[in-house]
């Protein structure tokens, strides 16, 4: 257990670079400030319509899995690259503990921005909607969106050397177009997951205006934060165990 | 297929701590590694070739950082694929800079300390830092190291749990002499103390300094093993190609036919080119035939005495 806080707190160091956290976290706010603008001088409805328009077509859809896409890539996938990776799997480490302290340590690091982002648009709707009900919703919704993402990234990352590349066309192709267009696969999409969280959560009026502007957006899922909860934590076991499995039965170097 | 019988295979480590069994390692149409059986015990054993022999291939496979394609490879007779605890016992230097640049030499060896589970890694790290003597340097952050320095950082970082085995992969590249004789000094105590300590080189005289046991591969085979005497006796059975530039060939030529040192003359305008297995008998001869026929030698060099060449002998030889 040691050694993997070890390795989280010596991933989380080595991912999260002032730059990179600066220019991830301007990404991050950018929807606060697209529905800070966008909602000055809008009635109260209005500018739900705009929150719940950009948290759901920008912020979760876009900012989270672009951000945990960096991260999560970079956590075993750099290290691999620079050729690190045996510094830590040549300790008495279990390959699994290696892994689940690597998925944490890319949704930490995705979170400290993403859930920056959830913040900045939770203090803009107490500013223009003059609601508190939207922090938590907006966690607890960004952190399972996040760490779905991280599940998928940190083993693409650990894979392939253009993890970005097809982590953009996964999110794009698969997320917004496919699961877009069959509404049966929502289920297995990050994004909507985080949104059943946080549309289960939020003040009603958010599930209304979600349902005005993104109709399709939650497909067949159904709002709710256990559910979706559990799942997010069933595909983090999963990524836990396939990466765990690739680092016993791959070549490492 | 090799003979394994630890009598008569000096390959075969009577104690052996690390063992590869018919170990081969291919990547795509690439052999690496071809059926390879070896095993190192208690001491110090170097594993000589020259580049791209698959030295670093082997010892990969031996760490657990590669799968061999086929056989079977064993640290303390359990697989490190399978029981992640041989890494309490185990150390490696790889041959690349697998360091983390940002930070500290102090940092980089406690995190080593850290992650095999130490109970107080900041003293095991000082510890190892002054065993490498880098005391000087080690609240520096490693991305400023020069080459050798790293190398050091590199092997206190194995050294930190004290391992009892010790592989190190072309750990005296980079280093200056005097890091080098240092480096070879501790190598050579931990082996002293019971250490199995496995070291690669494609320098035979670095690795003679260092050991009398070798285990030497050329083309991913096992060339040689055994002590470096019978390596340099095996050795000495080699025909050599001696180039000789003088300023009458053909005359020297014709005095070197018949000779029991000379198995083949080639002659051409400026210089001839022989073959021979006993390169100081053919010196003194030539030395002979200089003064009694006069001649004036600008050149006398062998063409092929390369470690490559020598080992690509010993696997054809086989």
């Amino acid at each position: 257990m040691t050694a993997a806080l070890t390795i989280l707190r010596m991933t989380i160091r080595q991912v999260l670079g002032l730059r990179r956290f600066i220019g991830l976290g301007l990404l991050a706010l950018g929807p606060a400030a697209i529905v800070f603008l966008g909602s000055a001088r809008s009635s109260s409805f209005r500018a739900t319509e705009t929150l719940a328009g950009t948290t759901t077509g920008v912020f979760l859809n876009l900012v989270i899995p672009v951000i945990t896409l960096i991260m999560a890539s970079s956590v075993l996938g750099s290290e691999r690259r620079d050729q690190t990776l045996s510094f830590i799997v040549l300790r008495p480490i279990s390959r699994f503990s290696i892994a689940g302290a690597k998925l944490a340590a890319a949704f930490v690091t995705a979170f400290m921005l993403t859930g920056l982002g959830a913040l900045a648009l939770s203090v803009v709707a107490v500013i223009r909607i003059e609601e508190a009900g939207y922090f938590a919703p907006l966690l607890v919704g960004t952190a399972v969106a996040t760490l779905a993402y991280a599940a998928i990234f940190m083993p693409l990352g650990y894979l392939t050397e253009r993890a970005t590349l097809i982590g953009l066309a996964y999110v794009f192709v698969w997320e917004n177009g496919i699961v877009g267009a069959l509404e049966g696969l929502a289920g297995l999409s990050p994004w909507r997951l985080g949104l059943a969280a946080t549309v289960a959560m939020a003040p009603s009026d958010f599930e209304l205006a979600v349902d005005e502007i993104h109709s399709f957006a939650l497909g067949s899922l159904q709002p709710g934060a256990g559910g979706s909860v559990a799942k997010v934590l069933v595909l983090g076991a999963i990524s836990i165990a396939v990466t765990g499995w690739i680092l016993r039965r791959r070549d490492l170097a | 297929m090799t003979d394994t019988s630890t009598a008569f295979n000096p390959a075969i480590a009577a104690d052996a701590t690390v063992e590869a069994t018919e170990v081969s390692k291919w990547f795509g149409q690439k052999v690496a590694v071809s059926d390879v059986t070896c095993s190192f015990g208690p001491g110090l054993t170097g594993l000589l070739g020259p580049n791209g022999a698959g030295k670093t291939t082997l010892l990969r496979m031996l760490c657990g950082l590669m799968l061999p394609s086929e056989g079977t490879l064993t640290i303390r007779g359990r697989s490190p694929r399978r029981s992640v605890e041989v890494y309490g016992h185990l150390g490696f230097v790889p041959e690349e800079d697998a360091v983390y640049g940002a930070l500290t030499g102090r940092e980089f060896v406690e995190y080593a300390a850290k992650l095999t589970g130490l109970g107080d890694p900041a003293a095991a790290a000082g510890r190892a830092i002054a065993i490498v003597e880098l005391q000087d340097s080690a609240d520096r952050a490693i991305g400023g190291y020069s080459k050798g320095m790293r190398q050091r950082a590199k092997v206190a970082a194995a050294l930190v749990h004290e391992p009892d085995i010790l592989i190190l992969d072309e750990p005296l590249n980079g280093t200056d002499p005097i890091q080098r004789a240092h480096l070879i000094a501790l190598f050579r105590k931990l082996a002293g103390a019971g250490h199995t300590v496995i070291v690669s080189s494609h320098v035979l005289q670095e690795v003679e300094r260092m050991t009398d046991r070798v285990i030497a591969m050329v083309d991913g085979k096992l060339a040689a093993a055994g002590d470096i005497g019978a390596i340099r006796r095996a050795m000495s059975d080699i025909p050599y190609r001696v180039l000789i530039e003088t300023d009458d060939p053909r005359r020297l030529g014709a005095a070197l036919v018949g000779s029991d040192a000379v198995f083949g003359v080639a002659v051409d305008a400026a210089a001839l080119r022989v073959r021979t297995t006993d390169l100081a008998t053919l010196g003194r001869l030539i030395s002979t035939l200089a003064k009694d026929l006069d001649l004036r030698f600008t050149r006398f060099r062998p063409e092929d005495e390369s470690l490559e060449s020598v080992f690509r002998y010993l696997v054809r030889r086989r």
